[in-house]
């Protein structure tokens, strides 16, 4: 092998190696790009439930309320019991589990929707605790609550106001701002769940619809293995029965709906063609190339390079060309990639998490989460990328050198 | 094959399915000797040469090359034996386009375990010898007909070889040019000793060689 020959070939034949470098920079940014799309839709699918710091939430449809009065559960989220929060939490993989407790409070002036929530919990709601406006966030073993901002806003709610929810009575403590809050597990009023408990108990129509006891839950969000995510989903789904909810990255996917978000098998597919593609433009350009050169190698062989010498060489080049396609084609997928990190997606948020009922104005409207799609090229495929055109560079350098390295240099070095 | 020589061919036969191109030629050529094969175009000359030569495998019959026994031997064999024993003249004089008139000069020392700077030295010793000194870094492209070939004439002595096979080396040159590199041939072998087999179809070239072998429908006619 020989460097200055190699240099000077790939200088001086500037048409020809540009061709090569451009046609395999293609097929290489392309499969970057499809891999880099992919990724940020999964990455995206993960926000929903990140924001509430969770990878699964579950909750469990059951019957609607009979009467809209006093405190009802919605029939997306009736009573999951204590012992059942409890055979969850042993399950392999599962990390955390916060709890908390969606009502809805249809008192005779007003309509509340309220969550009872954990205060010193990671997981879940308590989360909103980066969310607090002005006032403050819930403190122990207090009965006050948190009103949504704009709620607030609507209904002439002050801080240090005492609200009435349910016969009972709540210092309004702070105000959240739910649009810098996750979409799901929102609400008007936040309450400790102690609180929340307390008036899901004690409300006769709850518990003709859907039978509670204290320390009983209807949303649980659970921080799990990524691994085990998706078995985990069926192992819940076994323990609350067909009518439970389970959320997972995976589900908000398939909401997603796009091409690159539908399934891994399109990724690959497509992936798998770019590559295929990438190849047979890299052969079909280098052996072209190797096919005009053929004089040349009857010279080399004449004047003493062994089969071996040759194929070397052309290796040489080919991998040296191959790797610069592969650089260039990873430059051009990280400037598409920015381009396209401006884009925007809407996450739908399935019917049964929002927690607005459907009868009240904008109750019955689709809610998206909205993210700019965080693409981005990681390390690994940046190096895998390269590492599949150097190996692509060697496999067209040394087939087509083992090709053109059998002529015979009398057959091609006849004086014309 | 005498104990003086470099080169001998017995009972060679070339064919090209019943194309019979070389027919039971028996040759040798002693080290030092200056050997014109003429003959018209398509007597077999070339194939004789190549043959010869070790670029091609006869049909039929023995190469001894320096000793050694060529015609049985494998295509990487040959090509190191060729590496160290031969070099080559052409007549489209065969330069690779992109490297300048030393990496050309140099090119058989290429798969060789040395440096650039020792192999660009030794390019320059030969270039020099042929008046190129001043060219060293020129392309092909921009050197005259008469440069190409005495470059080809350079790479052709790289190796110190033991006998240059030369193709109608003037055939693409001018009377004058051609003249030049007849002079610098005879030269060769004159100050050098090395062995030359050249083929020509012109007769006043052959008047240089110590000897003419003429080849008329494949067979050696004198």
């Amino acid at each position: 092998m020989n460097l200055r020959y190699m240099t000077k070939e790939l200088y001086y034949q500037k048409r020809r190696t540009l061709m090569s470098i451009l046609g395999l920079s293609i097929g290489i940014a392309l499969l970057i790009i499809l891999n880099s799309l992919s990724l940020a839709y999964r990455q995206a699918a993960h926000v929903p439930l990140k924001e509430i710091g969770a990878d699964i939430t579950v909750q469990r449809s059951g019957d609607v309320p009979k009467e809209l009065t006093g405190a009802v559960f919605p029939c997306s989220a009736v009573t999951i019991r204590k012992e059942e929060v409890e055979k969850i939490q042993k399950l392999s993989g599962v990390k955390g589990i916060g709890t908390g407790l969606l009502l809805w409070v249809f008192d005779p002036n007003r309509a509340w929707i309220v969550l009872g929530i954990e205060k010193e919990n990671s997981i879940g709601p308590s989360l909103l605790r980066s969310s607090v406006t002005e006032g403050r966030f819930l403190k122990d073993g207090k009965p006050e609550a948190l009103v949504e901002q704009a709620y607030a806003r609507q209904f002439g709610i002050k801080l240090n106001d005492t609200i009435s929810v349910a016969d009972k009575r709540f210092p309004v403590v702070g105000f959240v701002d739910a649009s810098r809050a996750a979409k799901i597990a929102v609400a008007n009023v936040y309450l400790p769940l102690k609180d929340a408990e307390d008036i899901a108990a004690s409300s006769k129509g709850l518990q003709s619809v859907s039978p509670y006891v204290l320390g009983d839950v209807n949303l649980l969000f659970i921080k799990a293995d990524q691994e085990k995510i998706t078995g985990l989903a069926s192992e819940m789904k076994g323990i609350l029965g067909n009518k439970a909810t389970v959320a997972t990255p995976e589900s908000f996917l398939k909401l997603l709906g796009s091409l690159f978000a539908l399934s891994d098998k399109f990724t690959l597919a497509a992936s798998l063609i770019a590559i295929i593609v990438a190849v047979l433009i890299a052969f079909k350009t280098m052996a072209g190339n190797i096919a005009e050169r053929a004089r040349e190698i009857g010279v080399l062989k004449a004047v003493g390079w062994t089969n071996r010498n040759v194929v070397s060489q052309l290796m040489l080049e080919s991998v040296t060309q191959c790797f610069i396609a592969g650089v260039l084609g990873l430059l051009i997928a990280l400037v598409v990639s920015f381009g396209l990190s401006f884009m925007k997606v809407n996450i739908p948020i399935p019917w049964e998490m929002s927690p607005t009922p459907h009868f009240l104005p904008g109750g019955g409207d689709q809610i998206f989460k909205t993210l700019r799609l965080p693409v981005q090229v990681p390390w690994s495929l940046a190096f895998f990328a390269i590492l599949l055109s150097i190996i692509i560079g060697g496999m067209t350098g040394g087939l087509l050198g083992r090709h053109i390295s059998k002529i015979k240099p009398s057959e091609v070095l006849r004086h014309d | 094959m005498t104990k003086s020589s470099i080169l001998s061919g017995t009972d060679l036969s070339k064919k090209y399915g019943d194309l019979e191109v070389v027919k039971n030629v028996s040759l040798a050529i002693d080290a030092g000797e200056f050997v014109c094969l003429v003959g018209k175009s398509g007597c077999g000359k070339t194939t004789l040469l190549s043959i010869l030569s070790g670029l091609e495998k006869p049909t039929k019959g023995q190469v001894i090359l320096n000793g050694k026994e060529i015609d049985g031997a494998s295509e990487d064999e040959l090509a190191l034996f060729r590496r160290e024993n031969v070099g080559f003249i052409f007549q489209s004089f065969n330069l690779i386009p992109t490297l300048s008139a030393w990496e050309n000069v140099a090119l058989p020392l290429f798969p060789i375990n040395m440096t650039n700077e020792e192999r660009r030295k030794r390019a320059k010793e030969l270039l020099d010898k042929m008046e190129l000194g001043h060219r060293i870094e020129h392309l092909p492209s921009a050197l005259s007909g008469g440069e190409k070939q005495r470059v080809a004439i350079a790479r052709a002595l790289v190796n110190h070889p033991k006998i240059i096979f030369a193709d109608e080396p003037t055939g693409n040159l001018d009377s004058s040019t051609g003249e030049a590199i007849m002079d610098i041939l005879n030269k060769l072998h004159r100050d050098e000793g090395v062995a030359i087999l050249m083929v020509t179809h012109e007769a006043e070239l052959a008047k240089a060689a110590n000897r003419v072998i003429r080849m008329k429908d494949g067979e050696v006619v004198s």
